[in-house]
């Protein structure tokens, strides 16, 4: 019986934003800038935004050129609408080298670099195994090895060819493919917000992708940072981290919102593109990076990587901050791992499991 | 049109069903398919574009995606655009604060018009005659003598110009219109145009002194407002499915919620006469975005529904069928009154599948490029463009004089 199962495993963070939005009167009455906050439906998730702004035009103008650019990106990306370039370009680049923009290659480019260095623990390319898994019609089903067998010659990064002389993609197998932008996707648009807000002269703000990846900007007037706060799955209610974010991003994948239940196991939405099967055993991974393509893609790779291995990655990323929650019932040895992250947010998990973290 | 989630069941079937209906259409539905079909010419081609501002740009980034192509120069007098230029084409493009400095260029073979409405006759003009091929933003220009005078420099010149009126491109648009000139909803006499949105439709703005230039949407100076802006668009579908231009335009509008100073209308609504009774009405307002941007062709026999990303037919119950002459059923006797007689129709609609349901910009500047290297006619010529033109500027007349206005005929 296959169940579809919605439960926010960050809801913490949300409430956490909304007690800042609670203090925002108190903060306008002392500062000349005012908060705003608006929502919009995007890329299949609820965005926000808020921000600081001198008075209401000002801020309507600011965010209604803000979600115009990640409507912009969503036209430019998005696997559902076969109008976006990334669409084209999977229809296209199998026949023949596929001149694309500048923008869009970029977005392959970093796609491609975050595969390369992971070993394929990140691939744009799992869209037909979301698709024989049952996740692109919420009708989640553990397809036949055979089935998977079949698939295996299109899918894979290392078809995906660039050349950045003549900008082109190609797909060296002759295949179309079907590039999911889901794993990195957000995060680009959050950049390209951030980066438009910026330009607008915007020094406060804070955006959210449907919860999954954030970014601050700058600080909340008279405050240290944006605040944010990462859940800890292994103990329901408690919060593991606790953050002031300034002028970076986090972003957090988790297997709790969505997956589906077959004979009582639990199947993740985030795959292992070498397994071709969905993760076992990881709860939840958050990045916290500069970059928020970075740290969407990140938050895929350090859930799909054994700890060690993303220790090994991270060890000349000192930037990225890594945190990940695994099923201690699931043979994991460290249920708790952190990599390069600020303060010892594995101190519960390591009550329990002594020595099960990593400073 | 195919489900958002289910199209990439076609992906691999795409590129053969391109040049397959290419060959199986007729007229200017094939010149069409054979304009946007993918292209691997890679002949260098140097566009320079007059306007990289937010529609120039997304426009650059279209051309960029197609082999061949380099963006050489750009002309813009609001500096700041120059680097969010370079940032698209990720290289530096030479600059020019005048226009005339870019159309003297040796190193620009075609050029984009993408500026406000109020300069486009000059400059389209000015680049016509600088023997360059042109790519000029809709509305084609601001003036009825501007346009005229756009149609007798394209037409006495080799040079290729193309309207950005890109929905004549759109995949799913041509396929549906196909159909209903085939007769698939009768006899269509109605075509309503929304485009409804909910925002201020104001750019933030650096410093006071730029407020005119950069929201030139708002003032008279440069603008025709959400006629031409918007409704453009819709016009020109109306001219393709009537096979004509109107005779006649009425029009109104008022400033209804942006009460800040702008000078055209916030929301407006025209009806354009079209031989035989027919009706063009368009609709637009900016503090409700409910209906978002659509067009409803209505029928004799049926329905059409057009949207930025699909085509979608309904039909109308059947009037008259004929009766099998064995039946002799007897009439039962009942109440007359049937509440959902005259209720709208709420059910699924007939999808119009293709198989490449591109991005119509994308396409429009493919096809650009096509007619460039090979000389073929565009397919949104000048004259598809003076029609279009046509309607915007007798409507914006309309409401001005707030009385009907005669639409003079196409050239």
């Amino acid at each position: 019986m296959v169940l579809p199962i919605s439960n926010s495993v960050l809801s913490r963070v949300l409430a956490c934003l909304a007690v800042a939005l609670l203090l925002a009167p108190t903060l306008s009455a002392q500062a000349p800038l005012q908060r705003f906050h608006q929502s919009h439906p995007a890329m299949g998730t609820i965005w926000t935004i808020d921000l600081y702004a001198p008075d209401q035009p000002t801020a309507e103008q600011q965010l209604t050129a803000a979600f115009d650019e990640i409507d912009r990106i969503e036209d430019l990306l998005s696997n559902y609408k076969p109008t976006s370039e990334l669409s084209r370009i999977s229809r296209d680049a199998g026949q023949a080298p596929t001149v694309t923009d500048p923008e869009t290659f970029a977005f392959l480019q970093r796609s491609l670099y975050w595969s390369r260095v992971s070993h394929g623990a990140f691939d744009i390319s799992v869209g037909p195994l979301l698709r024989a898994w049952g996740f692109i019609f919420h009708q989640g089903h553990v397809p036949a090895q055979a089935e998977l067998d079949a698939l295996q010659p299109t899918i894979g990064w290392q078809h995906i060819q660039l050349d950045p002389a003549a900008r082109t993609v190609f797909f060296t197998h002759h295949h179309a493919m079907e590039l999911d932008p889901g794993s990195i996707g957000k995060g680009f648009a959050v950049d390209s917000v951030v980066a438009l807000l910026r330009a607008q002269g915007v020094t406060s703000a804070f955006i959210s992708a449907g919860g999954s990846t954030f970014y601050a900007i700058g600080t909340i007037p008279g405050k240290s940072g944006w605040p944010a706060e990462v859940p800890d799955p292994l103990h329901h209610g408690q919060v593991a981290a606790t953050l002031q974010l300034r002028d970076t991003s986090m972003s957090t994948g988790a297997c709790t919102q969505k997956f589906f239940l077959y004979q009582g196991h639990r199947y993740c939405h985030i795959f292992d593109p070498i397994a071709m099967r969905p993760v076992e055993g990881v709860l939840q991974s958050t990045v916290i990076d500069p970059s928020a393509t970075d740290s969407d893609a990140l938050s895929t790779i350090v859930f799909v990587l054994p700890a060690a291995a993303t220790r090994r990655l991270l060890h000349t990323m000192p930037q990225v901050q890594s945190l990940v929650f695994r099923q201690p019932t699931a043979g994991a040895s460290e249920p708790c791992s952190a990599v390069n992250w600020s303060g010892n947010p594995c101190a519960s998990s390591a009550l329990e499991t002594p020595g099960a973290h990593t400073p | 049109m195919m489900d958002r989630r289910s199209f990439m069941h076609g992906l691999s079937a795409a590129a053969i069903a391109i040049s397959a209906n290419a060959q199986s259409l007729t007229g200017a539905d094939a010149e069409a398919a054979r304009q946007i079909a993918p292209s691997h010419d890679a002949t260098p081609l140097r566009l320079g574009i007059i306007g990289p501002g937010s529609r120039g740009k997304e426009l650059a980034r279209s051309f960029l995606r197609v082999p061949g192509v380099r963006i050489t120069a750009a002309a813009d007098v609001y500096a700041p655009r120059f680097a969010e230029l370079n940032q698209v084409c990720g290289y530096e493009v030479a600059s020019h604060a005048d226009y005339r400095a870019l159309l003297d260029r040796k190193d620009v073979d075609a050029v984009i018009v993408a500026t406000p409405l109020g300069l486009h006759g000059e400059q389209v003009l000015a680049a016509l005659q600088a023997e360059k091929h042109v790519y000029g933003e809709k509305t084609m220009a601001f003036t009825l003598d501007q346009s005229a005078k756009i149609v007798q420099a394209a037409t006495a010149t080799p040079r290729i110009f193309q309207v950005g009126h890109q929905y004549r491109y759109s995949p799913w648009i041509r396929a549906a219109l196909a159909r209903v000139h085939q007769g698939e909803i009768g006899d269509v006499t109605h075509i309503i145009g929304y485009w409804h949105r909910n925002n201020s439709w104001r750019r933030p703005v650096p410093q006071p002194s730029l407020e005119r230039l950069i929201n030139w949407r708002l003032y008279n100076q440069w603008s025709l407002g959400l006629l031409a802006e918007l409704g453009s668009h819709h016009m020109d579908i109306a001219n393709w499915t009537f096979g004509a231009t109107p005779t006649a335009a009425l029009a109104s509008g008022s400033i209804c919620t942006y009460h800040d100073g702008r000078e055209t209308d916030d929301n407006v609504q025209a009806v354009l006469s079209y031989p035989g009774g027919k009706r063009f009405i368009f609709s637009s307002v900016t503090d409700n975005s409910q209906l978002g941007d659509q067009l409803w062709l209505y029928g004799t026999k049926g329905s059409l529904n057009l949207t930025l990303q699909d085509a979608t037919f309904y039909y109308e119950p059947r009037q008259v069928t004929r009766v099998d002459p064995n039946h002799n059923g007897a009439a039962v006797t009942s109440a007359s009154y049937q509440a959902s007689g005259e209720m709208p129709y709420r059910g699924p609609g007939h999808s119009v599948e293709v198989t490449t349901a591109e991005d119509p910009t994308t396409a429009a500047t493919r096809a650009f490029i096509y007619c460039c290297r090979t000389g073929t006619h565009p397919i949104a010529d000048v004259h598809v463009g003076y029609g279009s033109a046509l309607c915007v500027i007798q409507s914006n007349q309309a409401r001005l004089d707030r009385r009907e206005v005669a639409v003079p005929p196409a050239l």
